[in-house]
């Protein structure tokens, strides 16, 4: 009850429009994110951990159930909790400055404000120099670069991020993880660090990042097991441990069956 | 091998922007050289310069027009258009903009848009007639009429479909909906807007001819029809070619805004590319 975001017994069913058919993406799904906390959501394709994050978002609400972030009930999307999407979702016709420079404008920032802002955060995730280009001109590592400091720029209490890193290459990956350990404040005060509600569908990028674990199962998506990384920070030297192994393991146990039958499903 | 992979990360080869235009001019001249051989051919082999009169003849026509009339008959064509194109863009726009915003408006707006849409301008002519007289407010009225669609379609299409995951990015970086409107929905369907502001201006180009033709007395369309009573074919086609190059040139300079406005867009990178 006292945590950052707090879920609570979240069910979401989709109607489909055209044949009226009814899926049930979410069924029965509790679980908070504290304040300072790192908390990732795997589970097979169509276990419905996009839907959980846009519910989070406030950009579609719950079947039944609810959703409070700092304990008052979520309504709508908010600047307190920013949110990274898969593919980018940078607006094309606005340059990397101006992306960045969206949310202190939508907030009502001075033109010298939002200047400086954007500034400091474009030189935070690496893009300086890039600061003129369309999104266009950028590879995708730095296309989610920009989008992540769009996303600091506005200072946000949590982060939300939707699989962020699924459509780069493995290096860039890697790469981005670091950083966003870095920004989030991985080997610093943990007082300093923000919650963040990571879904993906990398068992080990979850594990690396992570403080818990949330693991779904699919068709409906509920939770199968929330699992503890107790693995000490900074992470860095720990990517390819041991230790990290027996979580991705672990957890590869929990869902394998199910991820089986998900492509067997999708390609059916 | 390290030979095939600098290879790979090479950029792409490509003409510069000045040998990319070259090409583009030799191109032009060649068609124009072919087409105006083959009209050279006919016109000796029917030879009878009232029925077709031959290239160098129209070109000398052309020059005497440039000095005579010429000049007020593209004015007028000119202040045709003008008035009627801004008010079937700004028509357009405004039925576009209310459609898009009240489901309810759409569902009248849309049916009587796609009723009117395929009634060709040029079928107006006759009620323009006896609503106008024989004035400048057949072609404008005319050319108000084409222009309206491709805007109207263009533009809906477009506020359609915007992503939404665009407008919730705005939403969860603050944005009120009034700036969702102008910060999202608008300059995401700006391409859409200005290509149909394109089609729109092919159309009222057309429009403004045939109305001016036979509903007009002043104007590129009318002076056709006024030599054509005088069976002066050499300065009907100078005519007709001057309606064909101003034509030309308003496209490629609407295409060449297009570009500019649209350059972070990836197609309008294409296009210029061609």
């Amino acid at each position: 009850m006292t945590g950052k975001i707090d879920a609570q017994s979240l069910s979401k069913t989709y109607v489909s429009a055209r044949s009226g058919e009814r899926v049930e993406a979410l069924q029965n799904v509790s679980f908070s994110v504290a304040p300072h906390e790192f908390v990732s959501i795997v589970g097979p394709s169509g276990c419905g951990k996009s839907t959980l994050l846009a519910l989070v978002a406030g950009f579609v609400a719950p079947t039944s159930g609810r959703v409070l972030a700092d304990g008052a009930p979520i309504t709508g999307p908010d600047p307190r909790r920013g949110v990274m999407f898969q593919d980018y979702a940078l607006f094309p016709w606005r340059t990397v400055l101006g992306n960045v420079e969206f949310g202190p404008l939508a907030r009502g920032a001075t033109r010298e404000a939002m200047r400086a802002t954007a500034h400091r955060y474009i030189e935070l995730v690496g893009l300086e120099g890039f600061e003129h280009r369309y999104p266009h001109e950028l590879s995708g590592g730095m296309r989610q670069r920009c989008a992540l400091a769009r996303l600091l720029a506005n200072e946000p209490e949590v982060w939300l991020m939707d699989e962020p890193l699924a459509a780069v290459d493995l290096q860039t990956r890697n790469i981005l993880q670091d950083e966003l350990l870095r920004l989030w404040g991985d080997g610093g005060d943990p007082g300093q660090r923000r919650a963040v509600l990571f879904v993906t569908h990398g068992i080990d990028e979850a594990v690396y990042l992570s403080d818990r674990v949330i693991v779904l199962g699919r068709r409906p998506g509920r939770i199968k097991e929330t699992v503890t990384i107790d693995l000490p920070r900074p992470r860095k030297a720990l990517r390819n441990s041991a230790e990290a192994g027996r979580y991705n393991e672990y957890i590869w146990n929990l869902i394998r069956d199910e991820a089986a039958r998900a492509i067997v499903e999708e390609s059916a | 091998m390290s030979d095939a992979a600098q290879v790979v990360l090479a950029p792409p080869p490509r003409a510069g922007v000045a040998g990319r235009r070259l090409t583009r001019v030799l191109e032009i001249v060649v068609a124009l050289a072919v087409v105006v051989g083959l009209w050279q051919v006919t016109s000796i082999t029917i030879n009878n310069s009232t029925l077709l009169p031959s290239p160098a003849r129209v070109f000398h026509a052309w020059l005497d027009l440039l000095h005579a009339d010429l000049r007020q008959d593209v004015l007028a064509s000119l202040a045709h258009l003008g008035i009627g194109y801004a008010l079937g863009i700004a028509t357009g726009l405004a039925l576009a903009a209310i459609s898009t915003r009240f489901a309810l408006l759409e569902s009248i707006v849309d049916p009587l848009i796609e009723l009117l849409r395929p009634i060709s301008a040029i079928a107006w002519i006759p009620i323009a007639i006896l609503m106008f007289g024989i004035s400048a407010g057949v072609p404008v009225f005319l050319i108000f009429y084409a222009s309206l669609f491709p805007i109207f379609v263009n533009t809906v299409a477009g506020v359609k479909q915007v992503d939404a995951k665009l407008v919730h990015a705005a939403q969860m970086l603050g944005a009120s909906r009034r700036m969702i409107l102008t910060h999202v929905v608008m300059p995401a369907a700006l391409p859409y807007v200005l290509a149909g502001a394109r089609l729109s201006l092919g159309v009222a180009w057309m429009a403004m001819v045939a109305a001016e033709l036979t509903g007009s007395d002043a104007g590129l369309g009318w002076r056709l029809f006024w030599y054509q009573e005088f069976f002066a074919m050499d300065k009907v086609m100078a005519v007709i070619l001057t309606i064909g190059v101003l034509g030309y040139c308003f496209d490629t300079l609407l295409r060449a805004l297009q570009a500019r406005i649209t350059r972070w867009s990836p197609d309008s990178v294409v296009d210029e590319a061609r």
